[in-house]
């Protein structure tokens, strides 16, 4: 366990070497570790906040306040939006269809609030990608390519 | 025509959007060498001789805070740019940065000299990956002509992480300063204390948008739209059951009949084809009835008449088949899932709605949900748990828009 966390906590110093050590630099670094490990884990709290030497204890409440770095279990979200301009476009159907296609794979689906895509509802997003008017056919195809 | 091009580029525009070549052909440039030789006086009684007010839903006078700013003590101040857009059915700012991505930087610049900021940060939300990278390469364009950069005004990008109330003026400050994005107790206000505890202005992107264009012209061309209440263009973002959902920019005073209906516009109503109501302003917006939409227009004085405001413009257009209990319901929870927790009558008041509502409360203990909600409007500590009950408080007092419930 020891030697886990230690490489653990090299890893994420490399990771954030040129982040200099400032309380102003904990939303950028913690964006960083969740591109890399796509969750943070009580692990990886304990290895930003030594690198940054910002206390545990603040590290862990400002990480668990943001939704967007809530993904326990670390698989690759893909979201839709379920928001009401999406829901009157059939984002029901869309999350159905995501959700069957990721079942057992890497990937796992979450819900959404308004993405700001409502001219092109229903949305999804993969982190990457933004789905305008998507269709389940296409979230579909989106779900398996993120889980390749 | 009915909409205009001013803040949004004009249709012929061929420049790439990030191009040096975009910075002249807007004025954007001539702007900058322009205003960078005035005082921080003059600069702001042009600001405040324009009547430009905020964007981003509180309508406040832009000169007045840029004044605030300026006289406030402090060697260090702060200019921000409020891209956190995550209101719902707002999506005006990400295809005003997607379009015209310098337009807003060059206000941030402007203020920053008016203002007397050497720092600046522009923070953006989350999901809007591709709009930051648009903003990141327009920045680049700004710093290879000199305008960014440690001896000018250093601009930071910070990407929020999925939190509607990190768009809370003092909830971002806390965010950018790496804490918990929870708000401050106001006052002491922003132009007194905001980032890192010194004077800082705060703008919605398309607020920033407008002085750029300001100085790009001047003060008469921009007074060439709008009411005499309200001066300028506003950008609307129409989306529901309307048959070209989208932004336009439209003058203040359109009527909303026109904002659904011009062919160059909202198109006409889809789904049913049968205008049922509108939810103005977002999730903390009103719902209006097809009566009221008849006889309003974006104003805030017309719009003051049925209870509702323009917000940040978002227009959400619902055919008559939609049950807008169900909409209502959807909001309800969307609160209580973003409610900080910090102050009570937010945190309980917006849990005990959603129980209220999900048990058929708005049928059975309407005066309940009413007494909760006014409690919520008038006690709790900031914009979300004040505007939180607000589309309830409207669905109330409008029985006709329940029949489908
Ligand atoms: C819960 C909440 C969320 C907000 N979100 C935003 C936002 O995403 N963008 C924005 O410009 N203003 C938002 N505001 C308003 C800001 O606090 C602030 O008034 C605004 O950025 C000032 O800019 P303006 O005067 O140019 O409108 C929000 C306010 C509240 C209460
Ligand atoms: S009103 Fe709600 S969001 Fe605002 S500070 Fe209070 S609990 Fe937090």
């Amino acid at each position: 366990m020891d030697s886990e966390n230690g490489t653990v906590s090299d890893a994420v110093k490399v990771l954030l070497h040129d982040i200099p050590r400032e309380r102003g630099q904990l939303l950028p670094a913690l964006w960083r570790v969740v591109e890399q490990y796509r969750e943070i884990t009580p692990e990886l709290i304990g290895a930003v906040s030594e690198s940054l030497n910002i206390p545990y204890a603040e590290v862990y409440g400002v990480a668990s306040f943001y939704s967007l770095f809530d993904n326990p279990g670390g698989k690759m979200p893909v979201y839709v939006c379920t928001d009401v301009m999406c829901m009157l476009q059939g984002s029901e159907n869309l999350k159905h269809a995501a959700e069957s296609a990721a079942e057992n794979g890497p990937v796992t689906i979450r819900e959404s609030a308004c993405l700001g895509q409502c001219d092109y509802a229903p949305a999804a997003w993969s982190g990457a990608r933004v789905l305008r008017r998507a269709t389940p056919e296409e979230i579909v195809s989106v779900v398996k390519e993120a889980g390749q | 025509m009915n909409q205009v091009r001013r803040l949004l580029p004009d249709f012929g525009t061929t420049s790439s959007p990030t191009s040096v070549e975009r910075l002249k052909e807007r004025g954007f440039a001539e702007a900058l060498r322009k205003v960078f030789a005035m005082s921080g006086e003059d600069i702001i009684s042009q600001i405040t001789e324009s009547g430009i007010k905020g964007r981003g839903g509180a309508a406040f006078p832009t000169g007045l805070k840029w004044s605030s700013v300026y006289k406030a003590p402090g060697e260090t101040k702060y200019v921000v740019m409020n891209a956190d857009e995550s209101e719902l059915g707002t999506f005006k700012d990400r295809v005003l940065l997607e379009e015209d991505p310098l337009g807003a930087l060059v206000g941030v610049l402007i203020a920053a000299h008016a203002v007397g900021a050497k720092k600046a940060f522009c923070y953006i939300r989350g999901e809007y990956r591709d709009v930051e990278n648009r903003m990141a390469e327009a920045l680049d364009t700004l710093r290879s002509q000199g305008w960014v950069g440690p001896d000018r005004v250093d601009v930071q990008i910070r990407r929020g992480a999925g939190a509607y109330i990190a768009g809370e003026e003092t909830a971002l400050f806390n965010s950018i300063e790496g804490k918990r994005p929870e708000p401050r107790v106001k006052p002491p206000f922003p132009t007194i204390k905001g980032l890192w505890a010194s004077p800082t202005l705060i703008q919605n992107v398309e607020t920033l948008a407008n002085v750029a264009v300001l100085f790009a012209h001047d003060t008469e061309w921009f007074k060439q739209y709008g009411t005499k209440e309200t001066i300028g263009t506003k950008l609307v973002a129409i989306s529901g059951h309307v048959k070209q959902p989208g932004v336009y920019e439209v003058p203040f005073g359109m009527s909303l009949t026109d904002i659904l209906n011009a062919p160059d516009l909202g198109g006409g109503i889809a789904g049913s084809g049968r205008l049922g109501a509108m939810l103005l302003g977002g999730a903390a917006g009103t719902f209006l009835t097809p009566e009221e939409i008849a006889k309003s227009s974006l104003d805030y004085a017309s719009l003051g008449a049925v209870g509702a405001n323009i917000g940040s413009g978002a227009v959400m257009v619902f055919d008559d088949t939609v049950d807008l209990v169900g909409v209502t319901t959807r909001l309800a929870r969307f609160f209580a899932e973003e409610s900080c927790g910090q102050c009570v009558p937010c945190r309980v008041g917006t849990q005990r709605v959603v129980e209220l509502i999900e048990n058929d409360g708005i049928q059975s203990r309407p005066q309940d949900l009413r007494e909760l909600g006014l409690a919520m409007r008038d006690a709790s500590i900031c914009g979300l748990g004040q505007t939180a009950p607000l589309a309830l408080l409207s669905l109330l007092d409008r029985p006709e828009l329940r029949q489908h419930a």
